[in-house]
């Protein structure tokens, strides 16, 4: 038996269902500590047959998993009534924001995943990581100009600057004390009741707001974005699909598409794959019958 | 040089063609530094026309950086130089006053970021120009593309004075000491050159510095002159990128297949992006430009 737990958290609804089975597959498969994982997976509206395939993971692995279902939470709820959201988002997207509350007590450190991620490497050299008294440990976000700045890089700049050094937050190491301390949800309110917050991209940017110059920037490898095939030879620890190139599409041409089908297993695959199509069959239907 | 009010100097040299790539450059390094009251840019260009000086001129306005503008046809030593070697309309005379950059700044201008306006600065300029040198005259990226650079087709038809294991920079991202630069007397190199019957072997600029800063160079991380950069260079973090090659985002429908190339529009602002398509589009394609500019499309 070694040292101390490994926790990661997954805030998902049941749209993610198979990515986050296939995430928690590859943290176990490139972990060198299995037996120390402890999967802390919140979601809101997960389908039971889905709960059951997440479970597999502990029936393969000697990890643990504990679910923390937001319906059942006046907090969260309360909380994301008041955030703007737009498509393709959900409001449990926010529940990171929440973490700090979510987690059992003795929860110190955790590493915080979006469901689109997919871990090549051991996930305790994050966990373990020295943050240097920073409360979280990120990846500069490539993307970041535009998301701060809007067109022509002239909105929210009492906000934001070109060179704020802003991260992407599919990627968190927390120091769960510190992170408490920034009280977000706090913040949250402030931004709403100035009116800032409808023009700022969610959850990231309250983060980023929040942590401005107070994060510990980790190598891009840590948190790539938007992984593209010719980026497999850097050896990415962590790949995270974000825009529109899945690896869950049927013809993909993302980095290791590949291995995160053989990740997800076939069998997962498909039948996510079969959902999302009967999905998007019946959406149409189902407006015209007026209830979608 | 590590001083933190002391002045950054860049040197853009350009046409009227790159006027709005100019004005990119520029408003890139503006946006990415955090001491843009320091950076004065040098301008060396042949006429331009008023409405697009006057674009270049709102930089000061909007960040407080400086702006000086040189004619080097003006300066009896460039004309003297470029007499002597090939233009074409891709490489206009005007390149050559990069090599000129020690007679045209002002006196005691003691380093200088020389960059080709194809490039879009992305991280701070001060991390480039307080590079230590090691002694060297210029600092520069390795060019990837340098074998066929120097021996053309099956790397074999072209003659040049390089081997194909010698070092070679690409010059479009150069921190130069100028005092040191001014010591290599490149006139003199040039015109030694053209005695020995050189010159129609060397490629232009890129190929006369190397020739003569053969191995007196700092070799410099290949994240501050990302050549040909794709999409995939984006989550690198690369401090500048160099759109070479056919993909750039300037040209109608190419920006996705940059790295940036979104990035770039806003950079380059959107009135100025469609300005400068309908400039060099025909003149049946402009209204359908304008009813793109209207509608805000980004």
């Amino acid at each position: 038996m070694s040292a101390r737990p490994i926790h990661i958290a997954l805030t998902f609804d049941d749209n993610f269902w198979a990515p986050a089975y296939a995430l928690m597959r590859s943290i176990c498969l490139s972990s060198r500590r299995p037996q120390d994982l402890v999967f802390h997976l919140i979601h809101i509206g997960l389908a039971p047959h889905h709960r059951q395939t997440l479970e597999l993971i502990a029936a393969e692995y000697p990890a643990r998993l504990l679910h923390t279902d937001l319906a059942h939470h006046a907090a969260y709820r309360d909380f994301v009534a008041l955030l703007p959201m737009a498509r393709p988002f959900t409001p449990v997207i926010y529940a990171r924001l929440l973490l700090d509350r979510l987690l059992p007590p003795e929860v110190e450190r955790v590493v915080y995943l979006d469901c689109d991620t997919y871990v090549r490497g051991p996930i305790e050299t994050l966990s373990e990581l020295d943050l240097n008294g920073h409360p979280i440990a990120a990846v500069l976000d490539p993307g970041r100009h535009k998301a701060m700045l809007g067109r022509d890089f002239r909105q929210n700049r009492e906000l934001f600057s070109f060179n704020f050094a802003y991260f992407n937050s599919g990627m968190l190491v927390i120091d769960r004390a510190a992170y408490g301390q920034a009280d977000l949800p706090a913040q949250t309110r402030r931004l709403h009741d100035s009116g800032a917050l409808a023009r700022i991209q969610y959850d990231q940017a309250i983060l980023n707001l929040a942590f401005k110059d107070n994060w510990l920037p980790l190598d891009f490898r840590w948190n790539l974005i938007w992984p593209w095939p010719a980026h497999e030879v850097l050896e990415p620890q962590i790949l995270h699909y974000t825009g529109h190139r899945k690896p869950w599409n049927l013809i993909p041409s993302a980095a290791f598409a590949n291995a995160y089908r053989h990740t997800m297993t076939n069998d997962i695959f498909y039948a996510f794959w079969r959902e999302r199509l009967r999905r998007r069959l019946l959406s149409p239907l189902r407006r015209l019958a007026g209830r979608g | 040089m590590d001083q933190p009010h002391s002045p950054i100097h860049v040197a853009l040299t350009f046409n009227d063609r790159y006027w709005a790539l100019a004005y990119t450059v520029m408003r890139s390094i503006c946006l990415s530094t955090t001491r843009r009251k320091q950076v004065v840019f040098h301008l060396c260009h042949t006429a331009l026309q008023p409405r697009h000086a006057a674009v270049l001129d709102a930089i000061p306005t909007e960040f407080g950086a400086r702006l000086a503008h040189y004619d080097p046809t003006a300066n009896a030593a460039f004309a003297a130089l470029v007499a002597s070697l090939p233009a074409t309309d891709r490489f206009p005379s005007i390149v050559y006053a990069r090599l000129l950059l020690d007679r045209l700044l002002p006196p005691g201008t003691e380093r200088v970021i020389y960059l080709d306006c194809d490039v879009m600065v992305c991280q701070p300029i001060e991390s480039l120009y307080d590079i230590d040198m090691g002694g060297h005259p210029l600092a520069a990226v390795f060019d990837p593309f340098h074998l066929g650079i120097k021996k053309g087709r099956d790397i074999r038809t072209k003659t040049t004075p390089f081997d194909t294991g010698d070092r070679y920079f690409n010059s479009g991202v150069l921190l130069i000491d100028l005092p040191r630069y001014a010591a290599a007397d490149i006139p003199a190199r040039i015109r030694q050159y053209a005695d020995q019957g050189l010159l129609k072997e060397l490629f232009f600029d890129q190929d006369l510095l190397n020739r003569i800063f053969h191995d007196d160079w700092q070799p410099l991380d290949w994240r501050f002159n990302v050549l040909n950069p794709l999409p995939a260079h984006e989550s690198m973090h690369p401090a500048i990128v160099h759109y070479t090659g056919f993909r750039q985002p300037w040209k109608l429908g190419m920006g996705p297949g940059t790295a940036f190339g979104r990035t770039y529009r806003h950079v380059m602002t959107n009135a100025v992006y469609y300005r400068f398509l309908a400039e060099r589009s025909p003149a049946w394609l402009r209204p359908v430009i304008g009813w793109f500019s209207r509608s805000g499309a980004a």
